[in-house]
């Protein structure tokens, strides 16, 4: 089973090189507005080797981590106050939704003007937009506990804490978990929209330097390579922490 | 199953974006607004040769600072040339990929894109000069006690990030001090957010352009230092550029909308609310704020000449400066492939006499 899927992911991967390259050649771009996967792939090589990405991962880096965490530690406190409260959930969602409705990149130089060019602007910008997903979910999974279980728990005089622990969470992290999955990649997002709004380091800021004063287009794409690679890795770690807390779906 | 599906949806997706993109399948720029004329020219009722066609490329936002290219439109000049011109608006590094590949046959950027960009191999050439003195500057307000380079030092500075013009103007600059970056504190922010950090006292200085940040506090009334690196290290500023292809192809073309375009700056710079009132038709936002914006041509007026272009006149190209800006450059690390001013600039398109 394990063979195959690795198989697939191979043959999806093999299938994906192609067709870029079928694109390269059918529309005749040149290398800098689209360059050839092999040349992607030598840039993104030379890259790592000359160290140039090294820095500027690390950047992103901490953002995300810090960024998500900040960002899914609230969103888990809201969205429970959101499931068990109708009058919070009445004042807090319209200014929720509304924020989320806000392009993070418009929101994010002035962030950086409010909070300054620094790591806690971009921690900010981070949070916010793994915010909301993070914030749902967990609603609609403490929502969706079998009201049964926990007149079950209050029957046998259960304790807040214990009704909490015992039976809300555990019943409601696989939605939990679905939410951080969108959560982690939103992160990475935001760490490049808080990177574009000013920053010294970061794989958007490597964007910018590799397009606008190097005009070094196989790099911007391998740069854009290593944030998928980032997205992808972050992706399977929640997958991961899922399988071992709930099991595989 | 279940893994071969996405795998169908993908290569069906991919399928129409190749079909999309294959040959006849272009994206016209908009017009930038009717061509009727203005008091200072008339237009001709029919175009009395055919109209060659070509897609022009300016800077992000529609500005001010275009003024002599909507005055040209407006005054029918492009038409009377022949042409039949249309304007799109994108970013500096967008506008040379675009006239490379040919998507556009002209563009304006920064003469410091220009070296790097074909050094890396894009087909283009810088034609005509617009900006005949550098606009990227380091401002301060005069109460901060910068007034030259070395004033720098250990000082806080804003610039939008280490890439582009203003990062390899802000090294010239201190360079000539005999400082680097490292000699002061160097804080990133967002494009349009030099200039209220310098309001705010957020940063001791920062970067910005001549016609732009300077401009604007100085109307607050404010007393503003502009250090410029013009006398330090001649590098060129915005320009004309053009795909070799479409040098080839439509360099007569190319010679009259520099023509044009040039008449229309002559005309601006004699009487400058010319250009204000080409600008207000094109973008009539900008007329909310007829001051500022009179003050922002005004100091735009300023930069259209330089040595070369009042020896010459506006469009004039010096190759000694491209000559010492490669030079330059390759110290910055941004000419990873050898280039020569025949490489990079063409004066043969600009109007007989320039």
């Amino acid at each position: 089973m394990r063979r195959s899927a690795a198989l697939s992911i191979l043959v999806a991967l093999a299938a994906f090189i192609a067709i870029w390259q079928l694109v390269v050649v059918v529309s005749g771009f040149p290398p800098f507005i689209l360059p050839a996967p092999g040349a992607v792939l030598v840039r993104w090589a030379t890259a790592w080797s000359a160290g140039t990405l090294t820095p500027h991962l690390l950047a992103t880096l901490q953002e995300v981590a810090l960024g998500f965490v900040v960002g899914a530690g609230a969103a888990l406190l809201v969205g429970y106050a959101l499931a068990r409260s109708a009058l919070i959930e009445r004042l807090l969602s319209p200014y929720l939704v509304a924020a989320q409705a806000t392009p993070i990149l418009a929101l994010a130089p002035l962030i950086a003007l409010w909070f300054g060019p620094g790591l806690a602007g971009k921690v900010l910008i981070c949070a916010l937009i793994v915010f909301f997903p993070v914030a749902v979910a967990t609603m609609v999974g403490i929502r969706s506990v079998d009201a049964g279980l926990l007149e079950l728990g209050r029957s046998l005089r259960a304790t807040r804490r214990q009704v909490l622990t015992t039976l809300e969470v555990p019943a409601a992290l696989p939605s939990i978990l679905g939410g951080m999955r969108v959560g982690v990649t939103l992160a990475v997002v935001g760490a490049i929209v808080g990177e574009w709004a000013g920053a010294e380091r970061g794989l958007g800021v490597l964007i910018n330097l590799a397009r606008g004063s190097l005009f070094d287009i196989p790099l911007m794409f391998a740069t854009l390579l290593t944030i998928a690679l980032v997205g992808i890795v972050l992706y399977l770690v929640v997958v991961l922490v899922e399988r071992r807390l709930v099991g595989a779906r | 199953m279940s893994s071969v599906r996405p795998l169908i949806s993908l290569i069906a997706i991919l399928s129409l974006a190749v079909a999309a993109c294959g040959p006849g399948a272009t994206t016209p720029g908009p017009s930038t607004g009717p061509s009727a004329g203005t008091s200072t020219a008339p237009v001709s009722e029919e175009p009395s040769q055919p109209q060659v066609a070509l897609a022009v490329g300016l800077g992000f936002i529609k500005s001010v600072q275009f003024a002599p290219f909507y005055l040209a439109e407006q005054a029918g000049y492009y038409e009377d040339a022949g042409l039949d011109v249309t304007f799109r608006h994108g970013t500096d590094y967008d506008v040379i990929a675009l006239v490379g590949e040919g998507e556009l046959d002209l563009g304006l950027a920064d003469g410091t894109s220009v070296i790097p960009a074909v050094s890396q191999g894009i087909p283009i050439k810088y034609v005509a000069t617009i900006y005949g003195r550098f606009p990227s500057v380091v401002f301060a307000k005069a109460s901060s006690g910068i007034a030259a380079a070395k004033d720098l030092k250990s000082r806080k500075l804003g610039i939008p990030g280490r890439f582009g013009s203003s990062w390899v103007m802000l090294q010239a600059l201190l360079g000539s001090a005999g400082l680097t970056p490292d000699d002061l504190q160097i804080v990133a922010y967002p494009d349009f957010g030099q200039g209220a950090a310098v309001t705010q006292d957020a940063v001791d200085a920062a970067t910005g352009f001549t016609n732009n940040e300077p401009v604007q506090l100085r109307l607050t009334g404010v007393a503003v230092n502009v250090l410029r690196i013009d006398s330090i290290t001649p590098l060129p500023g915005n320009g004309l550029i053009a795909g070799t292809a479409a040098i080839d192809s439509k360099g007569d073309a190319i010679t009259g909308f520099i023509a044009a375009t040039l008449r229309a700056m002559e005309e601006i710079r004699e009487k400058p609310e010319v250009g204000l009132d080409a600008a207000i038709k094109e973008v009539p936002e900008l007329g909310a704020a007829r001051d500022t914006q009179a003050a922002i041509l005004d100091a735009t007026i300023e930069v259209w000449s330089g040595p070369a272009q009042e020896a010459r006149g506006l469009g004039a190209i010096e190759p000694g400066d491209w000559q010492k800006s490669i030079e330059y450059l390759k110290t910055l690390d941004l000419v990873p492939n050898p280039v020569t001013t025949d490489d990079l600039i063409d004066t043969g398109l600009l109007p007989a006499g320039e």
